[in-house]
């Protein structure tokens, strides 16, 4: 039988899991339609619904462009999670986008890290206390 | 060093998202030909989205039958648009700060802040139901 994670990739986000951690890739690097925003948000949903205190990693590493609708999947995103007792981590921002994050406040909101690497690590640590 | 043309558009579509990333993809296309930076792009891409979607969304409250009135200005050197809805308009002063820790959570009302982080000018009508946003390239 396909595993939830499983029946995610090849959608708006792609899945890998390091232990406990799971890390999202997007599939485009301009995350901008409407349309595809919203099947952003179901299947982020999706995920914080696939278990208990999910512990995720965002891996922005190839996107260009995040629209303001695609920041607000993230939001109803780390409400879900939090809630869970999980945890949610960004990671590999471009400058501008990271700027976006810096200006807005949202990087009170959100853990973000410079590298990937240290966002799974402190997950994963995280998740062995 | 070569100018390219001056390049302008003036169009007006149904308040639909179609009709805002056709017309986006247009501009941000016509900017990358002539050479804007990647960073510039992306600063005028959320801009100009948020201000289509603001005008379809609350402006026009997604009504099919009103209409999105966009005009841009373009060179090698300055970009300057104007994007009016046919709602009743609002007072921009009015919008909560959305970096307030109470509104951090909140899914709307960043739009307004983030188009003044990435233009040099944001301007409204009296009304408040027409927005003209400009900026010049930043030297690469």
């Amino acid at each position: 039988m396909e595993s939830p994670v499983g029946s995610l990739t090849q959608e708006t986000i792609s899945l890998e899991q390091v232990d406990d951690v799971r890390i999202v890739r997007f599939v485009d690097d301009k995350i901008s339609d409407a349309a595809q925003v919203e099947k952003l948000g179901r299947e982020l949903l999706a995920l914080s619904e696939s278990c208990d205190a999910p512990r995720i990693v965002i891996d922005f590493s190839n996107v260009k462009f995040f629209s303001s609708l695609a920041i607000n999947k993230l939001i109803v995103l780390e409400k879900r999670v939090r809630a869970k007792g999980g945890k949610i981590r960004l990671s590999e921002l471009a400058p501008a986008l990271r700027e976006v994050f810096g200006f807005s406040q949202l990087d009170r909101l959100f853990t973000i890290h410079d590298l990937r690497t240290d966002a799974i690590q402190e997950l994963a640590k995280t998740s062995k206390e | 060093m070569s100018f390219s043309t001056p390049w302008n558009l003036d169009e007006t579509f149904a308040s639909e998202p179609d009709g805002a990333n056709t017309l986006t993809r247009r501009i941000l296309d016509q900017l990358e030909s002539m050479g804007w930076s990647e960073q510039d792009v992306f600063g005028v891409h959320l801009a100009l989205e948020e201000a289509l979607m603001n005008a379809i969304k609350h402006g026009n409250r997604r009504d099919p039958s009103k209409k999105v009135h966009l005009m841009v200005e373009l060179s090698d050197t300055r970009f300057v648009a104007t994007v009016t809805d046919e709602g009743c308009g609002f007072d921009p002063e009015k919008v909560p700060d959305p970096t307030l820790e109470e509104n951090l959570s909140k899914t709307s009302g960043r739009g307004i802040s983030l188009m003044r982080l990435f233009m040099d000018d944001l301007q409204f009508n009296s009304c408040g139901n027409a927005v003209q946003m400009s900026k010049t390239r930043q030297s690469s």
